[in-house]
């Protein structure tokens, strides 16, 4: 138990690195397994992402803002099942009510509210409604419209016309699909027929902070909101096939949405794979060349050797980063390819260790004397001294994977990344086109950067201790 | 001597070969746009010798109509790209030799988009123009680094095992973990957007000439610079540490304090002399990579340095401003490594012996 604890005290680095590196391969598992490859594809296809809010913050942070009696709104979808349907039968036309009932108790506006449905239309197009009732009883009619007035023109024998307008898609000869957005010209214009309830201005508000306004003074009025949604038809064919409610939330999901709505976590977590896999290929290739490469030069004398040895040199002097830019800017973002630059520049430093420590271990007796018995230079080389050189390299391999993912997300940041594999350098460089640091979308910015920073520390961590080992191995 | 002399003229000639492969591999990717520009000055200097002949001596070059005129200009201009190899592929020697000799002479050609502050557009002066802020952030950092790491480095060596040694060197192992862009990002968003303190863009909004302009840049500087201290100082104090604490070792240190001279001083005079050598190469190597800047800093902070101007140059495929650039940044870096190179050498002649 005493040796115990003095292996753990002197090892703490390496310990703190094995865990860390466990919860990096239960992430890259989890990413690899559980999320299917679909599923990974539509990271760049915003319209996947409709669903979400815009640049929410974490939801979590709704438990620290409980100290101070604040709450952020909470992103809420309404499905169709969720609705209290009646149906009015007059003899024109039928009237189809859903209400959605809403408790709002934030201390902010919500975003804002969509609503997508789809609706089957008859012979003549519906009308739709849509009416919110407060908790201080108004009722605000905020949006009327027939959807024959929006250019839909409906054609009797399913023909196609070109009529799709930005708002309303028609999908089969009959089946109209549409999304209604509060921040809508439509919206605006209906909430306009309110503004003596209110004691301000409205007049350049957006629709949710006038819907969700008291009417003294422009702050969220808390409480139960009906939101109904109508929909008026002429014929016994027009059905209501799907609807949602969406109130944009200010905080989503375990670490947030960015600016086109994709869940941060979700990206961090299919970037785990890729970018271990950047780190890993990299590290390995570079020190197995450097390693054979550095053992040659050691090993082989005068003109081979110093000629191995210049182009080390060369390719140290190299300066690799303004190189990587301007290749990876000519050929194109192929992620194999940036791996095999990232190879290209990273085995030199590696090999010019290995070849000092060749050239030491090339004079030890025990090297000199099997070479006068007559073993092969190869049998030596991969006999006698690689063995002694293992666990140096393996430390080398491990503080190589952290060169190469921080080049790969500077690379990324820049804008010279693989588009179809994204890392967490590249949720970098869309943080920083959008200015999420003037914004403050801290959670943008903090979640990536901290999964590089782990990995790297990682590495860094597990490589210090192997080197550790390394030392003492050689004191015995 | 003879043996130094040596060395430093197979370094020079690995230098001299390096600079040559990254002008070629630049040269080769981007030889298409090149060959444009160099067409473009020719074109400009044929007609402007044409109307500048004809403003003189009305009598020599007088054209019946322009279509001759036109046809004149047009074989002028096919004759000179002929004498530089414009209309040969990229690796022919002539024409190799014309570009990188037209780029090694600083004949970098001008800028398609970017421009001073007084309007010139040529890549020499833009780069002049952006030196002085590169240097003033960069090296400034790196300095104030410097001087924190060579007093409390030296503190350090003395106080091994201590519970602040073990957390320098824990911070020195997260701060080479994280990017120091990703970190400056960070630190705008708490300083600039949370604490409202400091600014988050860094370019100064007086301009260069008005009055208060200093007082303005330096206020403009005050995050980056921050920045760039926290981010870097624990893996300098933790390097001068480790190599002061190995000569602490030394058997000479050992006799001194048998000698009975103070702590203080055997730390600060002795084993720092000592430490010259080594010390020197890190810190020269650190201040030459500060002179390129850093492109995702300078980017990130909006500083007006070169990082940020070859950034821009990237992102608007400004070819002969990258070439300009990458052909500094090169040259900076290549004479920065064979001035430490010589010194190394110099301080330490065992290096020498293991050369030869």
């Amino acid at each position: 138990m005493h040796i115990n604890n003095k292996f753990i005290k002197e090892n703490e680095g390496g310990i703190i690195g094995i865990i860390l590196i466990l919860f990096l391969i239960g992430m890259t598992f989890y990413a690899l397994f559980l999320i299917p490859t679909q599923l990974r594809l539509h990271w760049n296809d915003p319209l996947y992402w409709s669903n979400n809010p815009r640049d929410a913050a974490p939801s979590w942070i709704n438990y620290f803002l409980k100290l101070f009696n604040y709450q952020l709104p909470e992103h809420k979808i309404f499905y169709q099942k969720d609705a209290l349907r009646n149906y009015i039968n007059n003899t024109e036309f039928k009237q189809q009510n859903n209400t959605f009932s809403y408790q709002f108790n934030f201390n902010e506006f919500p975003s804002a509210i969509d609503i997508p449905y789809t609706i089957i239309v008859g012979k003549i197009p519906p009308v739709i409604d849509i009416y919110i009732k407060r908790p201080d009883n108004l009722e605000f009619e905020i949006y009327s419209n027939s959807l024959d007035s929006n250019n839909i023109k409906y054609i009797a024998n399913g023909h196609d016309t070109n009529n799709n307008t930005l708002n309303h898609n028609i999908l089969s000869s009959n089946t109209v699909s549409g999304r209604i957005y509060s921040s809508s010209q439509e919206v605006k214009n209906a909430l306009n027929n309110y503004s003596n309830l209110f004691k301000f201005s409205i007049a350049n508000l957006s629709p949710e902070k006038i819907i969700f306004s008291e009417t003294n003074s422009n702050k969220p009025l808390t409480g139960k909101y009906e939101i109904t949604f109508s929909i008026y038809s002429f014929d016994s064919n027009t059905i209501l096939k799907d609807l949602n409610i969406i109130i944009q939330g200010k905080v989503f999901g375990l670490l947030g949405t960015d600016e086109l709505r994709r869940d941060v976590f979700f990206g961090i977590l299919i970037g785990t794979p890729v970018d271990l896999f950047i780190g890993v290929t990299v590290a390995l290739s570079s020190t197995f060349i450097g390693l054979f490469y550095g053992l040659i030069a050691g090993y082989k004398e005068r003109k081979i050797g110093t000629f191995m040895l210049i182009i080390i040199d060369i390719f140290l002097t190299l300066p690799s980063l303004i190189l990587l830019i301007i290749i990876s800017l000519h050929f194109g973002r192929n992620l194999l390819f940036l791996i095999g630059l990232f190879i290209l520049f990273g085995w030199p430093g590696l090999a010019l260790l290995n070849r000092t420590f060749s050239i030491q271990i090339k004079n030890y007796q025990y090297v000199q004397a099997s070479k006068l018995m007559g073993e092969s230079d190869l049998k030596i080389v991969l006999r006698h001294i690689v063995p002694q050189l293992l666990p140096f390299t393996l430390a080398n391999f491990a503080l190589a994977v952290p060169a190469a993912i921080l080049g790969e997300s500077a690379l990324s940041f820049l804008g010279l990344g693989d588009p179809s594999f994204p890392t967490w350098g590249q949720m970098l460089q869309d943080a920083h086109t959008s200015s999420a640091e003037t914004l403050g979308y801290w959670w943008w910015i903090v979640s990536p950067g901290f999964m590089i920073s782990i990995t790297s520390v990682t590495f860094i961590l597990l490589g210090r201790s192997s080197e550790k080992f390394f030392k003492m191995d050689k004191k015995r | 001597m003879k043996v130094f002399f040596f060395f430093l003229l197979k370094k020079i000639i690995i230098l001299f070969i390096v600079l040559l492969i990254t002008l070629f591999i630049t040269i080769f990717l981007l030889s298409s746009t090149f060959d444009q520009i160099m067409k473009d000055s020719i074109r400009t200097q044929v007609i402007e010798s044409i109307s500048s002949a004809i403003s003189k001596n009305s009598n020599i070059h007088q054209f019946k109509n322009s279509d001759e005129r036109q046809k004149f200009i047009d074989q002028q201009i096919k004759l000179q790209s002929q004498s530089l190899g414009l209309d040969e592929p990229w690796y022919s020697p002539k024409k190799l030799f014309n570009n990188v000799l037209k780029i090694i002479t600083l004949d970098l050609g001008k800028s398609r988009f970017a421009t001073t502050f007084n309007g010139s557009s040529s890549v020499n002066d833009l780069i002049l123009e952006k030196m002085p802020y590169t240097i003033l952030l960069f090296t400034s950092s790196s300095i104030t680094i410097i001087i924190i790491s060579l007093f409390f480095g030296a503190y350090l060596a003395s106080k091994e095992g201590k519970i602040m040694d073990k957390f320098i060197s824990g911070l020195a192992s997260i701060s080479q973990g994280v990017p120091t862009w990703w970190f400056s990002m960070i630190m705008i968003v708490f300083f600039s957007f949370y604490l409202r303190v400091l600014p988050s863009g860094s370019t100064p909004l007086i301009p260069p000439n008005g009055s208060g302009y200093t007082a303005d840049l330096l206020y403009h500087m005050t995050l980056p610079f921050i920045t760039l201290v926290i981010i870097g100082f624990a893996p300098s104090v933790y390097y001068v540490k480790y190599i002061i604490s190995r000569i602490l070792h030394e058997d000479f240190i050992k006799t001194l304090k048998i000698m009975g001279i103070p702590q203080k001083s055997i730390l600060y005079k002795h084993a720092l002399k000592n430490a010259g050598p080594q010390l020197t190469t890190m810190f020269g190597l650190g201040l030459a990579g500060t002179l390129g800047g850093s492109v995702l800093v300078e980017q990130i902070f909006d500083w007006p340095g070169m990082g940020n101007l070859f950034y821009n140059a990237i992102f608007q495929s400004d070819s002969p401003l990258i070439i300009g650039l990458v052909y500094f940044f090169a040259l900076i870096y290549l004479l920065t490594r064979l001035i430490l190179d010589v010194c190394f050498t110099y301080f330490d002649p065992r290096i020498r012996s293991e050369e030869s």
